[in-house]
């Protein structure tokens, strides 16, 4: 009976104008009546040449350029350059400066998990209040950044064996302020969204990863997490101090949005923590090392990781000994993780399909660069 | 009924009507005929309501312009190449020869009956005729119920593919 | 010193219907036969929808909506233009008014042409049987209940013309989808509102309003089953969140109303706005005690209680859309047929041995307390029972993520029997 009614396939167009905030990117979708068959997907729609741009500056000048492929965590990134170009430099950080770098890491993490759950919560329908909730505690702490360094969204911060400038004066007290009102904002989140029966059904095996696709398609950050998978390089390769702090990872059951947007908001939770401990035990001393402004590394190449709120953020340097670096590569975590999309979708219907892109949480600066 | 205002309503209604029924048959494209249909049932309920039978009328609106009219529209819309021009056809002239025999035999019937008027007002209102429906004609509306159930069952069946069988509650 | 009773009386306000009655008692002398009837249709919508709906529109619908869900979502609403933003409909209409109405080349343009106007008809028509106050009705007819339901699916047509015309295929798509979910919520609330019909022994509002005020009770201490039928029923034929599909389905795909611009959208925007206010009117009436309250309608004008009703109801809507996220298509309309439809039928029955008992014993009005409370314990059952059968177990299904100390490796779930976190 069911050969009798026949469907057609027609193709249809997402973006490259998003309503929802994920940037300029366009996926194409072959949808047979209710069901998406296939997914393409077409970026380049924000490419900036960076990589090749990059190698004419000098390191230092090139700092500017990673806040701006993930705008919505310039922090994190800045931190995965740097300590790339330690690394080829073999320079040491203080520990303070290292102490201020994981509070700005974990600052930055907290206010990218605001805008990427509250987006996440937009796509599923709820009409722009979690955004609004989210984003109240955002701007306070891009208030905190732009006390600090300047800026608020590509802040610029981080230095070639440390940071900029040292913290200001008010600074512990903003944050010591911040962190109550981010506590209740996460648990108005959870309660609104997390225990919303609507939300879960909306959201609940919906874009389901299992841990065998993670891992084999080198998924990384809350992505993987949420699939039961954990690995968090934070613990596994920690980098400037981190594994001075206490905290968890927070792994997810089934590797659905449902699990991934639980996993950012206990991230956040976890976040507050380290920013609390490390504020508890800032060390004294210098914030950064002496570093020349044309800094000549020697030859040769490395490649530091970070997690940053997307995921395994890495910077791949090699240097010939001049102050600008022969080649630049950023490995984009949204790219990589956007790569199981169809996976991730076909079977499903449009509306999951928006929700699976909410999910992964990109910012198409990273993909394209 | 009577009265200015009814006398009004009823020749503008029959206008309406009689102009829309035209327009279902006259329009070639075969949405615009179902949107003169549903004028046509409006104007229908509009005679009922003149005929003082309320529940009727608002019965009418109801089932045939928010549940025929749209079964209709859906079915134009999902049927392919639908609405590709109505008015060429081969058979113009055994309809026009039937149309008009019906309309001698409907003519004959009307000229030739006994048009009464009787004293009082019958009563229709909703209590009188729900108490009839399960008292008097309770077989007939049972078996209505049984045609209802049986072409639901049936269209779910239809559309029913073999993924479905297996029990998806909730 | 202040009479209690309402009065006959043009200046008595208390009672609207007295101005109305003096005006059109006077130009009957003057005007010929006929054209009295056109004065009265003229008054009527005046009186109901250009000094009611319009206003309410405006203020209530579209300045009141904005502002409180701005509140809700931390911030102000719209508070720029004008002395606190109240000039802010005006402006919107304005801009509406000044815009282009670009139709497509390729679309109908008859069909596009007269979709907004049956779009604005039933927002209209609603407002002529419902009772502002024991004599302020504009036609009281034994049907009212049904002509509401009747009017309800005349939007269904606009919105299917709408989206015909705009010779999309997507928004075809979407306007079906829409017709389809229309259509499937009308049965639940046809039968909540049947059930409500059924205790209250008539069909006409007014008496219904007045059943409510002999006895005095609100239908919905003693009905609750059947309010929440209908809250979830209405909210779906007005398209309002958590069912509005039809404007969340212009995320990705064109809505239905992708080809409308200007004063045309407009319409459609603005009588949505009408159709839910005529739907708070009605839910306040029904459910509500309409213009009575427990006796106080003698000093307070009777109308004023029913306008605060409206506006409470609508608050309903206001809140539910500012808080809850929307529900695919799919789970919409399994959840009409599989839920509502059930539950409407369950109530039906369960009013239908009530009232029978209550007429065949000719047992005290008061009786209708208990079968509220009976209702109540039911509607709590109903819940519990559902949850069972769906194996709804808040235990087993975990709203916070597992929380691990040391990295590297999958971790396998184990929740104990069921397995799956769902």
């Amino acid at each position: 009976m069911s050969e009798v009614i026949k469907t057609e396939p027609f193709v249809m167009n997402i973006g490259p104008q998003h309503p929802s905030t994920h940037g300029v990117f366009r996926v194409k979708v072959t949808v047979d009546g209710e069901k998406i068959t296939d997914a393409e997907m077409i970026i380049g729609y924000l490419h900036r040449s960076m990589e090749k741009l990059a190698e004419e500056r000098t390191y230092t000048q090139n700092i500017p350029f990673t806040d701006r492929t993930d705008y919505l965590s310039s922090m994190s990134n800045n931190l995965g350059y740097c300590l790339a170009v330690e690394k080829l430099g073999n320079l040491s950080v203080p520990p303070r400066g290292q102490a201020i770098r994981v509070i700005m890491a974990e600052l930055q993490r907290l206010a990218s998990h605001c805008m990427g759950a509250g987006a996440f919560a937009n796509d599923t329908g709820a009409w722009q209040t979690p955004v609004m909730w989210f984003n109240r505690e955002r701007e306070r702490i891009l208030d905190i950044f732009e006390m600090t360094s300047g800026a608020r969204l590509t802040c610029n911060y981080m230095r070639i064996g440390g940071v900029a400038f040292e913290l200001r004066t008010g600074f512990e007290d903003a944050v010591r302020q911040l962190l109550p009102r981010l506590r209740q904002t996460i648990a108005d989140g959870q309660e609104l969204l997390a225990e919303n029966e609507i939300f879960i059904v909306r959201a609940r095996d919906v874009a389901v990863v299992s841990p065998e696709m993670a891992i084999g398609a080198s998924l990384t950050g809350p992505m993987l997490r949420g699939s039961g998978v954990a690995w968090d390089i934070r613990k596994a390769d920690p980098y400037s101090g981190y594994e001075k702090y206490d905290f968890q990872i927070p792994i997810g059951y089934k590797g659905d949005a449902y699990d991934r947007f639980t996993v950012r908001l206990e991230e956040m939770r976890q976040s507050i923590k380290i920013v609390e401990q490390a504020l508890d035990d800032l060390p004294g001393g210098p914030h950064s090392t002496e570093v020349p402004l044309a800094f000549r590394p020697p030859s040769g190449e490395a490649y530091a990781r970070i997690e940053s709120p997307r995921g395994e953020l890495g910077y791949y340097l090699v240097s010939d000994g001049g102050p600008s670096p022969f080649r630049f590569h950023i490995r984009p975590p949204s790219l990589i993780n956007l790569s199981v999309f169809k996976e991730m979708t076909v079977g499903g219907s449009i509306a999951d399909a928006i929700v699976a892109l909410g999910s992964v949480d990109i910012v198409v600066g990273e993909i394209d660069r | 009924m009577t009265g200015f205002g009814v006398s009004v309503a009823f020749w503008v209604l029959s206008v309406l009507t009689l102009a829309s029924a035209g327009g279902v048959m006259a329009s070639r494209n075969l949405i615009h005929a179902v949107l003169f249909l549903i004028v046509v049932f409006l104007g229908v309920s509009g005679f009922f309501v003149l005929l003082s039978a309320d529940f009727l009328a608002m019965a009418q609106v109801i089932i045939y312009v928010g549940a025929i009219s749209v079964l209709i529209l859906f079915a134009i819309v999902l049927t392919p190449r639908a609405e590709r021009d109505n008015s060429e056809t081969v058979m113009v002239l055994p309809a026009i020869f039937l149309g008009i025999s019906l309309m001698a035999i409907m003519l004959f019937v009307l000229y030739d009956a006994n048009w009464s008027v009787t004293a009082t007002e019958p009563s229709l209102s909703a209590a009188v005729l729900g108490s009839s429906l399960l008292s008097v004609w309770v077989l007939p509306f049972e078996l209505a119920s049984v045609l209802l159930t049986a072409a639901l069952v049936g269209s779910i069946m239809l559309v029913r593919s073999p993924s479905d069988e297996e029990g998806d509650l909730a | 010193m202040f009479p209690l009773l309402v009065t006959d009386h043009w200046y008595d306000l208390r009672d609207l219907a007295n101005l109305y009655r003096v005006i059109l008692e006077g130009l009957d002398h003057i005007l010929p036969t006929g054209l009295v009837y056109v004065i009265t249709a003229l008054l009527g919508f005046i009186a109901f929808f250009v000094i009611f709906v319009l206003p309410s529109q405006l203020y209530v619908g579209v300045y009141g909506e904005r502002r409180l869900i701005g509140r809700m979502q931390a911030r102000q609403g719209p508070n720029r233009v004008g002395p606190l933003g109240l000039l802010q409909p005006i402006a919107d209409a304005l801009k509406l008014l000044q815009k282009e109405a670009l139709t497509p080349r390729s679309a109908d343009r008859t069909i596009m042409w007269i979709a907004p106007i049956l779009f604005v008809a039933p927002a209209i028509l609603i407002f002529a049987v419902i009772p502002f106050g024991p004599r302020m009705v504009f036609a009281d007819i034994p049907v009212s209940l049904m002509y509401f339901l009747a009017i309800s699916s005349l939007p269904v047509i606009a919105s299917f013309m709408a989206g015909w015309s705009s010779n999309n295929k997507y928004s075809l798509f979407g306007a079906m989808r829409i017709v389809a979910m229309s259509i499937s919520y009308e049965v639940p609330l046809v039968l909540g509102l049947l059930s409500v019909a059924v205790l209250s022994g008539t069909m006409s509002l007014q008496g219904m309003v007045i059943w409510q005020q002999d006895i005095p009770t609100w239908m919905i201490l003693i009905q609750p089953i059947a309010f929440a039928v209908y809250f979830i029923g209405v909210s779906a034929e007005l398209n309002r969140t958590p069912a509005d599909i039809a404007e969340a389905e212009s995320e990705i795909v064109a809505g239905y109303l992708t080809e409308y611009s200007g004063m045309r959208w407009g319409l459609f925007y603005g009588m949505d706005i009408a159709y839910a206010l005529g739907a708070s009117a009605f839910a306040a009436t029904v459910f509500f005690g309409g213009w009575s309250l427990f006796g106080l309608e003698q000093w307070i004008p009777p109308w004023l209680i029913f306008i605060l009703k409206t506006y409470l109801f609508y608050f309903l809507f206001i809140w539910t859309r500012a808080t809850l996220p929307r529900l695919r298509i799919d789970q919409l309309m399994s959840f009409s047929w599989k839920f509502l439809l059930p539950v409407a039928l369950f109530n039906l029955l369960i009013v239908a041995v009530e009232r029978l008992i209550w007429t065949s014993n000719d047992l005290p009005d008061a009786i209708v307390w208990a079968f509220g409370g009976v209702n109540i314990i039911l509607m709590v059952g109903i819940v519990f029972v559902w949850s069972k059968v769906f194996k709804y177990d808040p235990k087993n299904r975990p709203t916070k993520p597992r929380l691990v100390n040391e990295s590297g490796g999958y971790r396998p779930v184990d929740l104990g029997e069921g397995g799956s976190a769902s």
